[in-house]
């Protein structure tokens, strides 16, 4: 390949040219390589075209997605196209990733390395979400990505740990490397990457489509929640050594779920996949059986594996069902005790939880200060799922006394203690009581006690 | 007023629950766990795939001067490179075994690519070719240096040699072939200089497209470069897809295909390399 050096200037399509500043990292398919263009800074993704089928429909392709524009601001997509070099090497321009994301590459190590330049010595740095709710966002809002791209009749091909950011603070992502998004059932030669492909590709029989992102997003979604390969168990260990034929069995034709019902010979081995074991425990079982039924019933049958909307409605509803004690506990409700069908209780420090019942919903909303009614809960067709509706604060003028807060630009409809229906408007609040109801007008959802 | 009192689960699919899926039984012993930690996000790193790259390199007499010079500086070099390869899952070692007189490892095991410093070598003595693949052939075991409870990949091994071995090398040769390490691993070696002899190098990484040559200093560090980290980038991940043709891969279908990669890879870049060396007048 024609590799750049810095300095270097290259021709952009639309005119003018970028001035390679740096190098920012190298992948199977070429080098990504940061470049100045229109004094701005971007990041150039540059082609190694000899590994590259038919480098013209590829370049077309992009093009294209490059006209269509990204289907939201999740995604870190083709900008501008660079003129092809005399022997037909190209790239494109993108912007760069913002400091604020890490790579989820990163995450899942737990560390990020970062070099000194003076001693070339490598540091570790720790990568890990703030608190439960960033990383359930995070979920929700990778299931949402995908959602929203094979919606706009696409599939992403090679979905897999490299391909996305992901802020750590509050669970937004940016989905990076869209150079091989193509209209659903094209291929322009990315198979994807292992342990992320769906077995039907690992095994010859299928190119990657919308079908197989599906595969390949719960893999993403199992690793981000539980630590570990969905399909990596006793049975592939006793192998030691993964060769490419035991590639083909355990990936491919002989896969099986580490948490098959039916299937026990590939459990996570303790000392291996102490993450897989302790976090399987923790989530509550509706989360489970969509994992289950992915990597059981949907290992064979593409048909049969989750939608990306399951996935988006099942992780706003554990959002929601996180408590943060005062005790320091961070978890889900099935991690606390039931007293009644109302309240919940900490089984460490015995802190209990009222709930709050909404009407377009079957599971109660624990309350602690601190908990939040996130506007996509009532608006389900949103794609946003960091705006705050309301949060649960302390009275600043009564210290002891308990609250929502209308955080929306919308006025609510509240019972007060007097019994009577008040207007509550944007930065107002109301106290909780027994009786209290809200009713969230413009969304026809009303929540009470 | 039509979404009220809808439940969240009336989706047009029917929620999963009631699919009848039922959860797996889990060993009680599980649970001793959550009295001591049950936070969602303690997690440790994913369980990560490890990689060893064993180095074997010829350090008898004459390998003294610029070779072993050029060598230890692209060896100090390459480190940086290497690391980039593991990304989340791999966690790649490094051994290098020195053989003159006779064998020495560097370090007591493989050490970690992060932690890795490269100790300078000095070269003096002969050639026990033989001797290094045997005590190799020893050290590729579960028992010694690939004992990594997870799960490995198949070992890198890069033979970089200057002359004609000393000692018997077919008897250590044939000790390693019986070594399965060995024979998943992905092999290539290193001639240097005119006393180098190809054939035999061949006959230890199996097949002459993963054996390349170098004669000068400047070839002798791009050559380490390229093997080691095309090597490394092939053997810290798993098989690339093959070419589908819409017929189900079978275990010949994918055998040694690492090695072949290999062995495509180093030819394509040492022949453009080499292109960059043609003078003026030749190749018309």
């Amino acid at each position: 390949m024609t590799e750049l050096s810095i300095g270097q200037e290259v021709e952009i399509e639309n005119g003018g040219k970028a001035k390679v500043t740096g190098i920012i990292g190298s992948g199977g398919q070429g080098v990504v390589y940061s470049v100045e263009y229109n004094s701005m800074s971007w990041a150039l993704k540059w082609y190694d075209i000899s590994k590259m089928k038919e480098p013209a429909a590829f370049k077309n392709n992009i093009k294209k997605n490059i006209e269509d524009g990204a289907p939201s601001n999740k995604f870190l997509w083709p900008k501008y196209l660079t003129k092809n070099q005399p022997d037909g090497t190209f790239g494109y321009l993108m912007e760069l990733k913002p400091d604020s994301f890490d790579s989820f590459v990163d995450i899942l190590n737990t560390y990020k390395l970062k070099v000194d330049p003076l001693t070339g010595r490598a540091v570790k740095h720790p990568v890990r979400f703030t608190d439960l709710s960033a990383m359930v966002t995070a979920a929700i809002n990778i299931s949402n990505a995908f959602r929203q791209l094979h919606r706009a009749g696409k599939s992403y091909q090679d979905l897999n740990d490299g391909g996305f950011f992901v802020n750590v603070n509050t669970g937004a992502i940016l989905v990076c490397d869209c150079d091989n998004i193509a209209p659903d059932g094209s291929n322009f030669g990315i198979g994807g990457k292992p342990g992320y492909m769906a077995p039907e590709i690992v095994r010859g029989l299928a190119k990657p489509d919308v079908q197989t992102d599906k595969y390949s997003l719960a893999v993403v979604l199992f690793k981000l929640l539980f630590r570990g390969d969905p399909m990596e168990g006793e049975k592939v260990i006793k192998d030691v050594c993964l060769t490419e034929a035991a590639e083909l069995k355990h990936y491919g034709s002989q896969a099986v779920f580490v948490y098959d019902p039916d299937n026990d010979t590939n459990r996570p081995v303790r000392g291996i996949h102490d993450n897989v074991i302790k976090f399987w425990r923790l989530y509550p079982d509706y989360i489970k059986y969509a994992f289950i039924d992915s990597f059981t019933k949907g290992l064979t049958d593409p048909n049969r594996r989750l939608i990306e909307n399951e996935w988006q409605k099942m992780f706003v509803r554990l959002r929601y069902e996180i408590i943060t004690c005062p005790c320091g506990r961070q978890n889900f409700t099935s991690m606390f005790e039931a007293v009644d069908d109302k309240t919940y209780k900490c089984p460490k420090c015995g802190t209990t939880f009222a709930t709050l019942k909404f009407s377009n919903r079957e599971q109660r909303m624990p309350l602690y200060i601190g908990s939040k009614i996130y506007e996509c809960e009532l608006k389900p067709e949103t794609d946003d799922f960091a705006a705050v509706a309301g949060e649960l604060v302390e009275n600043k003028l009564k210290p002891g006394v308990l609250g929502i807060k209308n955080c929306s630009d919308e006025t609510w409809r509240v019972r007060m203690p007097d019994g009577v229906y008040y207007d509550v408007a944007p930065g107002k609040g109301c106290p909780i009581w027994q009786g209290l109801e809200i009713q969230f007008e413009d969304s026809n959802v009303s929540a009470w006690i | 007023m039509s979404k009220k009192n809808k439940p969240a689960n009336s989706a047009p699919k029917p929620p999963v629950q009631e699919q009848q899926t039922k959860l797996p039984e889990l060993p009680e012993d599980d649970f001793d766990m959550l009295d001591f930690d049950d936070d969602p996000l303690s997690a440790t790193g994913v369980s990560r795939k490890s990689l060893v790259i064993f180095f074997l390199i010829d350090t008898s007499g004459s390998m003294k001067g610029t070779k072993m010079g050029e060598l230890n500086t692209v060896m100090e070099e390459l480190i940086p490179e290497i690391r980039r390869v593991g990304e989340a899952d791999t966690e790649v070692k490094i051994a290098v075994l020195t053989f003159s007189t006779g064998v020495k490892w560097m370090y007591a095991e493989p050490i970690a690519i992060e932690e890795f410093e490269w100790q300078r070598l000095t070269a003096s003595g002969v050639t026990s070719m033989g001797e290094a693949f045997k005590e190799l052939s020893m050290r590729m075991s579960r028992n010694s240096f690939l004992n990594s409870p997870s799960l490995s990949f198949a070992p890198v091994i890069f033979l970089m040699t200057d002359g004609y071995p000393s000692d018997d090398y077919k008897e250590g040769l044939e000790a390693l072939s019986s070594n399965s390490w060995y024979k998943f691993g992905l092999k290539a070696a290193l001639g240097i200089g005119n006393e180098a002899n190809d054939d035999m190098l061949a006959e230890f990484t199996g097949s002459k497209d993963t054996v390349v040559h170098a004669y000068s200093g400047n070839q002798l560090a791009q050559m380490i470069k390229i093997v080691a980290v095309t090597a490394s980038q092939i053997g810290s991940k798993s098989m690339t897809l093959a070419d589908q043709n819409e017929q189900e891969l079978s275990d010949e279908d994918v055998y040694a295909s690492k090695q072949k990669m290999l062995g495509q890879q180093i030819q394509e870049l040492v022949s453009k390399n080499e292109s960059d060396d043609v003078s003026f007048d030749s190749g018309w």
